[in-house]
């Protein structure tokens, strides 16, 4: 069989907000809570695709609140999967798509086909899928938008739930003083250097916004499958005003709760390190879900965040990707 | 014999009640008018188009794409019958020039609709 | 030119894939059906066979992988066996409310617990009422041409449904038969190209699935039943069509054996019809009115003909190679909805069930003499003692 050089849609970078393209892919009209982080996020991943792209949606809060009745705000195709399957189905599409296109059924542009899966449906009931189409090699962008949570099922916890965290699966009681007493998974850790096919995996932020667009882009341009762990703050579920959702995407990376970087076939570049990290506290005062923890229970999480902190800093190349957002004037 | 036989009926779906094909359905082009969510908010993002400097930091972090800028006019423009009032414009402002002004104070607050969804 | 060859029933299935063209394959091994993938990977990797072949993580993923294969437009395969069928069970009514035609071909296996490679129909019937096309066939050539018809059926325009294609696991899928494999200008008459309503494309976009309200779903069902009102017109103009072009004699649903003046029938699916067919020849010999009726298609499951082609009989027993726990009959599948089949007519048949070739033993012709001797009695009683016989396990 000879190779698939099928011309790929090529990107270019966006440099502001005022050049990014204007359309929106992710339209006005959709049942998420005010202020939905992974709404927010999922607008801006559309607007980066542009219009040759298909959605595979599996269940979750970025289906169920998206589609909510019989309607949806994407302006291009897409497709409901299983909570189970979202890998799966987007390899039959990209197959299907592949033989069209060499048998010449299909003359378009081949399209972006993106996986818009929540932390579940990733690395959780969704990892074996995920997984398998991170081997099998199909050119097809596998974003994990993670809220931490099975948020829509009314927040429950997930393996991406941080430790502390209230959940109505890790309500804090007396025998169980943290609520939550796992570490989290590392999705973007999973697919690293496990998968021999996958060449760009990165991490974003909402807080970020050309910084996750570019990263779109770029996972975009890639022949082969990339993965992308993207940080979508949930105002329902953590408990924290919905006008706070941008800032928490913030704090989370000057706090070292989440670290902004790419790994490129083996390389990690960090974006927006912090020159000082904040103590963890500044984070989670802001957040309900972290209410009921004691002192040691932060120490805790602090701990856990230094750790990660001291192996970015050992291992750091900071490049700058984009500018950052613009800096909020203090009130007076 | 077979005349004796039960039939299985008829099934038609009413026309008022008709879903898709394979529940296909077209895609929205700018906005999604089957799901309009302007009588979720409790307040409305006033701007003052003075204080402005066009920044577009409102238009790229609205999850609901409310605020779009007009280039000719050179204004940014308020969908009104999406904003769910979040706020997140209003707290991102770089130069606070937008306020959250009660949806009650204003004469075509508070959009009613005939039916939730 | 139709060519003879010597072919066990995944070899036929392969061979049929291949002359429908299939674009899009998930492979997983399972026993028995696995050497459907194997034959079809060869004709990939030489380029006989210009299909994307791709390696499913399970049988789950199996299903989910022709999902999103024929959501975009193309032509889908796959196939599974036993626990793999069950595993996929999540996709089955996705899939068929969802409208995509995919192939399913299945060599029934026995369900754990435990492991046990021999046939049962069980598998398949377990997802019966998901919304599929499903069928039996009796034999290789007969697993060659359902493949084909499936395509043709589920593909048009009036149905859109997936097929799920069954043989027995071992007696078809393993025992080489003679198959007449069609000629490409043949399936080509057959069978035209697959052309999906609303694929998802950049070009035409859609929304495939929003979530719907409670009142919502009411009319998806009823669209999908009233679907199903449709199938038996279809069926019976693509077999038609199928005899025409490829000089074969099917009955649409019944395959009927000697059934016209039968006092006495079996009612059967799947590949021990073969051995039935020569028990009722020496029934016959030795004076016994015996015929057999054979089922083609489960579902759309053919009410009215098997109540027409069995009204005159006095006594019908179906021959269970699958298992309902608990069920009303305390044995098999067929028989409840046999019996509902027959219910309404003015005189009906005495009718009950057998339980054989369980967990993939034969059924011996011996057995069918023992069937036909109960059939007899109860039909010179005009009432059935039980509703269950099973074979080889009755206290004596």
């Amino acid at each position: 069989m000879k190779p698939f050089d099928y011309k790929f849609q090529t990107f270019e970078p966006i440099k502001s907000f005022r050049s990014a393209p204007r359309e929106e892919i992710y339209v006005p009209g959709h049942r998420t809570c005010a202020g939905c982080g992974p709404a927010l996020n999922y607008r801006l991943v559309a607007k980066a695709a542009g219009r040759d792209t298909i959605f595979v949606g599996p269940t979750g809060c970025m289906y169920v609140a998206n589609s909510s009745y019989l309607c949806t705000p994407y302006a291009v195709a897409w497709i409901h999967a299983q909570i189970t399957n979202g890998g799966a189905v987007a390899s039959g599409i990209e197959a299907a798509y592949k033989v069209m296109a060499r048998e010449g059924k299909y003359d378009g542009p081949f399209p972006n086909i993106i996986v818009m899966a929540g932390d579940g449906g990733s690395v959780d009931i969704g990892l074996q899928a995920m997984s398998a189409l991170m081997y099998r090699g199909h050119k097809v962008l596998f974003i994990c938008y993670d809220n931490e949570s099975y948020a829509n099922t009314g927040i429950q916890t997930s393996p991406t739930t941080p430790y502390g965290a209230a959940t109505t699966f890790t309500p804090p009681g007396k025998a169980i003083p943290e609520g939550k007493t796992l570490f989290p998974k590392d999705p973007p850790q999973l697919v690293i250097g496990g998968h021999p096919a996958v060449k760009y995996v990165s991490t974003t932020s909402i807080a970020y916004p050309l910084d996750l667009m570019n990263k779109v882009r770029k996972a975009l341009s890639y022949p082969g499958p990339t993965f992308m762990h993207m940080f979508t703050p949930c105002p329902k579920g953590w408990q924290f005003d919905e006008s706070l959702t941008v800032e928490i995407g913030k704090l989370a990376v000057d706090t070292g709760m989440w670290t902004l970087y790419e790994w490129e076939d083996g390389a990690y570049r960090y974006q927006h390190l912090p020159k000082k990290y904040k103590p963890v506290g500044e984070y989670m005062k802001l957040q309900g879900r972290f209410a009921h923890l004691k002192e040691e229970h932060i120490a805790k999480m602090q701990a856990f965040v230094d750790q990660k902190i001291a192996h970015v800093k050992a291992t750091a190349i900071p490049v700058e990707a984009v500018p950052p957002m613009a800096v909020k004037k203090k009130k007076k | 014999m077979s005349k004796k036989l039960p039939g299985y009926g008829t099934i038609t779906v009413p026309q008022e009640r008709e879903v898709p094909f394979g529940a296909i359905t077209p895609a929205p082009v700018r906005q999604q008018d089957l799901f309009v969510t302007s009588n979720w908010r409790m307040v409305r993002p006033v701007i003052d188009q003075e204080t402005c400097t066009r920044c577009l930091t409102c238009y790229i972090v609205c999850p609901d794409a409310c605020w779009s800028y007009n280039e000719e006019e050179d204004q940014m423009e308020w969908n009104w019958k999406f904003c769910k009032g979040c706020q997140i414009c209003i707290h991102q402002c770089p130069v606070e020039c937008l306020s959250p002004i009660p949806e009650l104070d204003f004469e075509d607050g508070v959009h009613r609709l005939e039916k939730p969804f | 030119m139709p060519q003879e060859r010597n072919l066990t029933g995944c070899s036929a299935a392969a061979q049929a894939a291949k002359l429908a063209e299939v674009e899009v394959i998930c492979s997983y091994p399972i026993r028995p059906y696995t050497a459907i993938m194997m034959e079809l990977a060869k004709m990939v990797a030489n380029g006989e066979l210009k299909a994307e072949f791709v390696h499913g993580e399970g049988e789950h993923a199996q299903l989910s992988v022709v999902l999103g294969a024929s959501a975009a437009g193309a032509r889908a395969y796959t196939g599974s066996a036993g626990v793999g069928v069950t595993y996929a069970f999540e996709l089955y009514s996705p899939i068929a409310g969802g409208r995509y035609p995919v192939q399913m071909a299945i060599a029934d296996r026995t369900l754990d617990p435990p492991g046990d490679f021999g046939s049962e129909h069980t598998d398949a019937m377990s997802f019966r009422d998901q919304g599929w096309l499903m069928g039996w066939a009796c034999s290789p050539q007969e697993v060659f041409d359902n493949t084909l018809m499936g395509f043709r059926i589920g593909e048009d325009p009036r149905v859109m449904l997936p097929q799920a294609i069954c043989q027995d696991g071992y007696f078809l899928s393993h025992i080489p038969d003679k198959v007449i494999v069609a000629d490409p200008a043949q399936v080509k008459e057959f069978l035209p190209p697959y052309k999906a309503p609303h694929s998802l494309s950049p070009t035409c976009p859609v929304s495939h699935g929003p979530q719907i309200r409670p009142d919502q779903g009411a009319p998806m069902d009823a669209q999908r039943a009233a679907t199903f009102l449709e199938v038996p017109k279809v069926i019976e103009e693509a077999t038609a069509d199928f005899n025409r072009i490829f000089g074969r004699n099917y009955d649409p649903f019944l395959e009927k054996y000697r059934l016209e003046d039968a006092e006495i029938a079996f009612f059967i699916q799947g590949a021990h019809a073969n051995t039935c067919r020569k028990a009722v020849d020496a029934m016959r010999k030795s004076g016994v009115k015996a015929g057999m009726a054979r089922l083609r298609w489960l579902r759309p499951w053919p009410t009215h003909e098997i109540a027409v082609a069995l009204a005159h009989v006095k006594a019908v027993g179906s021959i269970e190679t699958s298992t309902s726990y608990g069920g009303a009959m305390r044995g098999g599948n067929l028989i409840h909805e046999l019996r509902a089949s027959l219910y309404d007519l003015e005189e009906r048949p005495v009718v009950t069930s057998f339980m054989a070739g369980l967990g993939g033993e034969t059924i011996w012709p011996e057995d069918f003499h023992f069937m036909a001797k109960v059939l007899t009695k109860m039909a010179k009683d005009k009432r059935a003692d039980q509703y269950v016989r099973w074979l080889g396990f009755e206290a004596d």
